[in-house]
């Protein structure tokens, strides 16, 4: 009965999927919009075969993959033991907190001429740029997660002996770690918002950057294509986060 | 180890606990003094709200006493102690952690060798009966099974002492009976100091070697009765005059007790 209704499901969104893009088409191939408004689906997939070929496409694709998850690893590497050390000392919560509250409403595109200053159009800046922009809030969500924790487990964990490090390794970390792993699955979509606008802005190869350059030389498949990847990119990496996450949380299954 | 000032496991001198809160201030213990010697079943019973559970946070070093003080074989508690094991209600696994991993917690928290731990894990989950259980998580087990890991677990720590608030008291009856006899057997063979709190009188008749009454809070003690009956204690012996008699003393002791927390409540 599950399954049925799963490929039932999918039937449905197939065909749905098929009918807005051959009525896209069908309205651009009758002529009712300019192509450079807004060009047929058939011109966005000549584009992509004509990029693939020259190899373009892979470049631009894996630049701007590459930026997202550098950044976004460095950032959670950091984020989460500092996240948990926070949630669990009302001490340092305090000393740290003026900072991270000015921070937090700081949007990534605000830190994109600073860093073109001190880090020049560089891989590096770009890195910057998305650990900029998931840095404050990946922090926040996972401060939060090591709020939800029962306290009658750390209890119970230091009545076996547990130090204070022990409990955050042995119960804050795993504990809050569902809660972490949804919360950063949000921050990867924003570390994609930062690099596609870092590369807008400056860069001379990546997603952000084909966008632009179409734009430049009115080549509006260009530009629809680059979104299109974007979207594909993300699904794509979603999906192997998903397979990920079910590993890490083998309790919840 | 007879460093032991008094000659008693336990001994609590004169203790009170007030709790203030913004409602005021809230007297959970008022200069309760009592002993536990060693290799004793101290069940303790009251109505809710009498402080018992007060008491045992105290005893474990959860909470510091707001005057008097508690000394475990002699020494002050001062903080969060592993030689007084915590038996909760509500189980306190660790959801992300297999039974195997759950029993081993205190042993891996005092950096046991790895074979050591294994071989005694193994040997505490099989002493609860759990068996073939040992890979699995928490949530795929029933509130019995939960409460026999965290038993294994506490006991696979060696206390010297253990602690058990109201553990059985979510349990349905006939689970609740299988583990009252699985923890006097426990008992029996380890002879380890316990505390035990409930609100079953059947439940302290049962199990305890000697049962104290608490009054409504603050919390004190009322009365104070040596459990005589005979072991094993099966149906004959809950049948017998002695339980009957045994079970009114204490009723009676615990319904004033009741009473008078429910003149306090609406009056």
């Amino acid at each position: 009965m599950k399954v049925d209704s799963t490929a039932k499901s999918l039937t449905i969104s197939i065909i749905s999927l098929l009918i807005f893009i051959g009525t896209w088409e069908l309205v651009c191939s009758m002529g009712f919009i300019e192509p450079l408004f807004m060009p047929a689906p058939s011109k966005i997939l000549t584009r992509a075969i004509k990029l693939i070929d020259n190899g373009q496409l892979v470049v631009h694709t894996l630049a701007s993959t590459r930026r997202v998850m550098v950044g976004f690893i460095v950032s959670s590497m950091v984020a989460i033991p500092f996240g948990i050390f926070l949630g669990s000392s009302r001490f340092f919560m305090a000393v740290f907190d003026p900072l991270i509250s000015l921070l937090r409403p700081l949007p990534s595109m605000s830190w994109i001429p600073l860093s073109l200053l001190w880090l020049g159009i560089t891989e590096t800046q770009k890195y910057s740029i998305v650990f900029m922009g998931s840095f404050a809030p990946s922090l926040l969500y996972i401060i939060e997660a090591t709020k939800g924790i029962d306290p009658l487990l750390i209890r119970a964990a230091r009545n076996l002996g547990a130090s204070k490090l022990d409990v955050m390794r042995e119960v804050i970390l795993p504990g809050a770690l569902p809660q972490i792993i949804a919360g950063l699955k949000v921050m990867l979509g924003i570390a994609w918002t930062c690099i596609i606008s870092a590369e807008l802005v400056a860069a001379r190869e990546g997603l952000g950057f084909m966008i632009m350059n179409g734009k430049e030389y009115f080549q509006t498949d260009t530009v629809l294509l680059g979104m299109v990847m974007i979207s594909i990119t993300v699904m794509i990496i979603d999906v192997v986060f998903r397979k990920f996450e079910r590993r890490l949380l083998p309790w919840t299954r | 180890m007879d460093a032991v000032a008094n000659g008693h496991k336990i001994s609590i001198q004169g203790v009170t606990k007030t709790f203030s809160g913004k409602r005021g201030t809230v007297t959970a213990l008022k200069d309760l003094s009592l002993d536990v010697e060693d290799g004793e079943f101290l069940v303790i019973v009251g109505a809710s709200g009498c402080g018992k559970t007060t008491l045992l946070n105290l005893v474990a070093g959860f909470d510091a006493p707001t005057d008097g003080k508690i000394l475990l074989d002699g020494q002050a508690v001062t903080g969060i102690t592993p030689e007084c094991g915590m038996i909760f209600q509500q189980y306190a696994l660790f959801p992300w952690k297999t039974v195997q991993e759950n029993v081993e917690f205190g042993m891996k928290m005092k950096r046991m060798p790895k074979t050591e731990r294994l071989e005694r894990a193994a040997r505490f989950i099989d002493i609860v009966g759990l068996k073939g259980f040992e890979k699995n998580y928490p949530h795929h087990l029933s509130g019995g099974m939960k409460q026999r890991v965290s038993i294994a677990r506490s006991l696979a720590n060696n206390p010297k002492v253990m602690l058990l608030d109201e553990p059985f008291a979510a349990l349905d009856a006939m689970t609740r009976q299988v583990l009252q006899e699985q923890l006097v057997r426990i008992y029996e063979k380890h002879r380890k100091t316990i505390i035990f709190i409930t609100h079953s009188i059947d439940e302290a008749l049962l199990l305890s070697s000697r049962i104290l009454v608490m009054t409504a809070r603050p919390g004190r003690i009322a009365q104070e009765i040596v459990n005589d009956l005979p072991h094993p204690r099966n149906a004959d012996v809950q049948l017998s005059s002695r339980y009957m008699e045994l079970k009114r003393t204490i009723w009676d002791s615990v319904q004033s007790e009741v009473m008078k927390s429910m003149e306090v409540e609406t009056g």
